[in-house]
């Protein structure tokens, strides 16, 4: 039985590779709609989720697809917290640089804007690791 | 039903790409591909139709951001049309509208470039 002093939640885990992103990015978006976002809102969720999904498949597994992502979303009373789990490769708070979108309009070039959507889009986003991995926490108040 | 379907058509010479779907890390080798044909192809100027594209994630921007100095260099551009409204912010959110020609139909989109072909 669940300890009722914990927020609600629920887990999906899955293997490392890029074919089960919208079976995350769609269950994240019902979530934020079960949580009370409009559907503009937990659109911007699920591509923050897919983005953040796919750094720790390319960039924390370097695309290795034998791994694990665990995926837990929390229901907050104010707020639903994505956390996303993994053993790979830790990203370090001081290592994001978000870049300068006006900078990519006046030298388009590839790569870096994901980690710039998931800030926009999010409310807050925090790097953890723990003894057993490292986590990426992000969090979408609901107004 | 695949991630991410493409059709591609021309119309007064302008390349015609309709996406359907979603545009992420998994599909995106498909949406470079088809891209990249056209301008292999010589078909420099080419229009998004986004009419019935989900969502596109930054792995999208960026095929998009590799070709467009390419294509404009060519004397063409890529513009897009009919872009809901979930994936008109996320073009916003990050100032690509400023750098995109972005258009509410593909007719919209045609006649601006009328005469410039």
């Amino acid at each position: 039985m669940r300890n009722p002093a914990e927020p609600e939640s629920f887990r999906l885990v899955i293997p490392s590779q890029t074919r089960y992103l919208n079976l995350v990015t769609g269950m994240a978006k019902r979530a934020s709609i079960v949580a009370g976002m409009d559907d503009a809102t937990s659109a911007k969720v699920s591509i923050a989720v897919d983005e953040a999904v796919t750094n720790v498949i390319v960039h924390a597994y370097n695309s290795e697809a034998d791994h694990q992502v665990d995926i837990e979303l929390r229901f907050m009373p104010q707020s639903l917290e994505v956390h996303i789990c993994h053993n790979g490769r830790a990203i370090r708070e001081n290592e994001v640089v978000l870049p300068d979108p006006r900078e990519y309009v006046k030298h388009p070039r590839k790569g870096g804007l994901g980690l710039l959507l998931m800030s926009r889009f999010m409310d807050e986003i925090r790097y953890i690791e723990t003894g057993e991995g490292s986590e990426c926490c992000m969090i979408k108040r609901v107004v | 039903m695949a991630d991410l379907f493409i059709q591609v058509h021309e119309v007064d010479g302008v390349a015609v790409l309709r996406a359907e779907g979603f545009i992420n890390a998994h599909t995106v080798r498909q949406f470079e591909g088809a891209l990249e044909a056209l301008v292999h192809e010589g078909k420099y100027t080419i229009l998004l139709d986004c009419r019935l594209l989900n969502y596109i994630s930054s792995a999208g921007l960026g095929a998009i951001m590799g070709l467009i100095e390419t294509v404009r260099e060519n004397g063409g551009d890529i513009l897009l049309c009919n872009l809901q409204k979930n994936v008109f912010e996320i073009f916003d959110t990050l100032g690509f509208t400023q750098l995109y020609r972005v258009f509410a139909t593909e007719g919209e989109a045609l006649k601006s470039l009328n005469g410039t072909n």
